[in-house]
């Protein structure tokens, strides 16, 4: 190795002068450093093709949330060690089809320097958070918007860094079967399945009927649109949360995947 | 700091391409062999004069040099998401956390000023999987000082390649601060800022093997779908 | 950022085929006139204009320059560490840029062969009879190599621009360096302002170097 380098470097230096050769021949110009003559006859470089602007920090952060999908199937446990209780088990797909979208809370170095990373769970009791091998999970992705859903005042408002950008009316769970309240988040985004009952787009999230546990599926609340405008605002549905039918898609323009949905 | 070690010493505390590919291999999307993202830079339409706004001045470039220009951005792009998500994972601190606010800044400008110029034509941006590099502090100053070496030799195998002085006057001109972020990562990490006096040129060829073999670079997630909904209703 | 005054080009220093295939398409003299007052296209105009394009006597002429930089910063370095009770990391600094630097002015000599300028005198004054002098100096010759190859990039021939590549990292790392010691921010810009010939020549007389 030291004898590899010391030839690359070696090689290096070499090459430069074999460069240099290449570019010069011989010239009989020119002995010592250029008069000012000289020196008016280098052109000054060109005006560069890239208009590189003022660097900016990073603003509007208490606005970033974080998300990712699980990339293997895994175990989340209550702590960042692999010998701490296991809370739940993810698969990669959640049940709409689509990758399972988790939301990033922070991460730790566990014991042996592996790398463990606290999500919000899709299972009941809702709320649950657990540890996950950063390894399980894929790439981070970002995003600013929030969507809080306030049940008392049957209203959506969506939050782009902070500033209120859609509202619309809303209905909601019944009190048999009630929306719940807590931190979830938006991970995915169904259209073109052709059903009236949810309308043009329905959103699946990460909260869970804590009534309905036998529904096909698990029991997911979701965002969707809906067959009976008139209904809205109420309280009126199964837990899912209803938006009109044109609310809804103007939502659709503006809420990516992975906004993190704050039910209260 | 105690000074710094020998040229030679510094291999066996970073091992350039091994610290790379240190991150877990994984099965992902195949990378094409034309490039870093196989993509296919069609001919550039006719050359446009008469319009006035840099982005425009773009389009009167060479074919050649908007592909290099693409390629800066693919490397930049890189640069640009791994030190912004870095910043934002809260594992880094002291001097690393300040200089990751300045160079993250920094390239984002690169990223914004690359896609200014190259308007349509500009590739999007990868989605990038730095799979807990940037999460911890020292896994992540041993891949910045690999990405910023990397970018150095990368911008250096192109210069001479560039058609347009334009165009080359802006790469020198972002091949030196690369430099200058090389050397202050290896500061960092407790490793001499500049070993040889002659740094070397990478081919795009090596340059693409090295940014494969770290597998950073994934298919974006698809979030939709049309599935029939099951959800309570 | 902080700034140098840059000479922006007026030459558009296309190549004569691209140039004048671009003309073809411009179009009406009054569109053309629209056009030359603009910056960016005002060098498209001085297509005749063949001073300044690469060659290999101006490759010499610019290396003759860099030389005189590459001298100066093996001086600097030499005479520092003699007289400037620099120690630790500084220290460390300036012995490593001292090799490099030394590499630099061996290569080029080589290069331009029995045309090599020879090794002009200095007077760094107080640059280097501190620390902290030093250092201040080390940063404003550093800065001054990288800008200097960074402005001559396009004067360059394609194989001696590849060969100037190889240095001009080396001293934007010597930069960076020498910043980071001392805690500075070690790369405070997002892209590097080049110097014509005359501004590295005036920059180098008063950092200390006497021609001869």
């Amino acid at each position: 190795m030291r004898h590899g380098t010391r030839l690359a470097a070696a090689i290096t230096a070499a090459t430069f002068v074999g460069l240099l050769l290449a570019g010069l021949g011989v010239s009989h110009r020119e002995k010592s450093i250029a008069t000012a003559t000289g020196f008016a006859a280098l052109p000054p470089a060109p005006a560069p093709v890239l208009k590189v602007g003022r660097p900016k920090m990073l603003s509007g952060e208490r606005y970033v949330s974080r998300w990712t999908v699980v990339r293997r199937p895994t175990a989340a446990h209550a702590a960042p060690s692999a010998s701490s209780v296991v809370v739940a088990r993810l698969g990669v797909s959640a049940p709409e089809g689509t990758p399972n979208l988790l939301a990033v809370l922070r991460a730790r170095t566990g014991a042996g320097g592996a790398l463990w990373v606290m999500v919000r769970l899709p299972v009941l009791p809702n709320g649950t958070v657990g540890w996950v091998s950063r390894r399980s999970l894929g790439s981070y992705q970002v995003v600013k918007t929030h969507l809080v859903v306030d049940r008392r005042r049957l209203q959506a408002t969506l939050y782009q860094n902070g500033k209120s950008v859609f509202t619309a009316p809303v209905g909601v769970g019944t009190a048999v079967a009630p929306t719940p309240a807590g931190d979830f988040t938006i991970r995915s985004k169904l259209t073109r399945y052709a059903s009236p009952f949810y309308g043009p787009v329905a959103f699946g999230t990460t909260a869970r009927s804590a009534v309905l546990t036998d529904w096909p599926d698990g029991g997911f609340i979701g965002l969707h649109g809906t067959n009976q405008p008139g209904l809205i605002p109420g309280r009126i549905s199964h837990g899912c949360i209803r938006m009109r039918n044109e609310d809804i898609v103007r939502l659709s323009r503006l809420m990516p995947v992975g906004t993190p949905l704050a039910i209260r | 700091m105690n000074g710094f070690p020998h040229f030679d010493q510094f291999l066996t505390a970073v091992d350039r391409d091994a610290a790379l590919a240190e991150t877990s291999s994984r099965a992902e999307a195949a990378l094409s062999r034309r490039g870093l993202l196989g993509i296919t830079l069609g001919a550039v339409g006719a050359i446009v004069f008469g319009k006035t706004s840099v982005a425009e001045a773009g389009a009167g470039l060479p074919a050649s040099d908007v592909d290099i220009l693409n390629y800066a951005l693919v490397l930049e792009y890189l640069q640009a998401s791994f030190y912004t998500e870095a910043e934002r994972s809260g594992a880094l601190s002291g001097a690393t956390a300040q200089a990751v606010k300045v160079v993250g800044a920094t390239e984002r400008a690169h990223v914004k000023a690359f896609r200014e110029l190259l308007g349509s034509r500009a590739v999007a941006r990868p989605t990038f999987d730095f799979q807990g590099v940037t999460e911890q502090q020292r896994p992540f100053l041993r891949t910045a000082v690999a990405f910023e070496d990397l970018a150095v030799e990368a911008y250096k195998g192109q210069a001479p390649k560039v058609r347009s002085n334009a165009v080359l006057a802006a790469a020198v001109g972002i091949h030196s601060v690369e430099a200058r972020h090389a050397a202050w990562m290896r500061e960092l990490f407790g490793i001499t800022p500049a070993v040889n006096a002659f740094d070397r040129p990478a081919s795009r060829a090596k340059i693409n093997r090295i940014v494969a073999s770290t597998h950073f670079i994934v298919s974006r997630p698809r979030m939709k779908a049309r599935n029939k909904p099951h959800f309570t209703g | 950022m902080r700034l140098r005054s840059p000479e922006v080009g007026l030459g558009e220093h296309d190549s004569p085929g691209e140039a004048s295939s671009r003309r073809a398409v411009l179009g009406t003299a009054a569109l053309a006139g629209l056009v030359a007052g603009l910056p960016f296209f005002r060098g498209l105009f001085r297509l005749g204009d063949a001073l300044g394009s690469p060659s290999k006597a101006q490759d010499a002429k610019i290396l003759q320059l860099v030389l005189q930089l590459e001298y100066t910063q093996v001086a600097l370095y030499e005479q520092a560490l003699d007289q400037a009770g620099l120690d630790g990391e500084l220290r460390a600094f300036a012995e490593a840029a001292l090799a490099h630097e030394r590499e630099h002015v061996a290569a080029i000599r080589k290069a331009l062969g029995a045309n090599a300028g020879s090794k002009p005198t200095f007077d760094f004054g107080s640059r280097i009879k501190s620390a902290e002098a030093f250092r201040q100096a080390a940063i404003d010759l550093e800065d001054t190599a990288v800008a200097g190859y960074n402005g001559q990039a396009t004067n360059l021939t394609k194989a001696t621009l590849g060969a100037a590549a190889t240095i001009v990292s080396v001293e934007a790392r010597h930069a960076a360096w020498v910043r980071a010691i001392a805690g500075e921010v070690a790369a405070p810009d997002a892209v590097d302002t080049p110097m014509t010939a005359e501004q590295v020549a005036r920059s180098l007389r008063e950092l200390g170097m006497r021609t001869q």
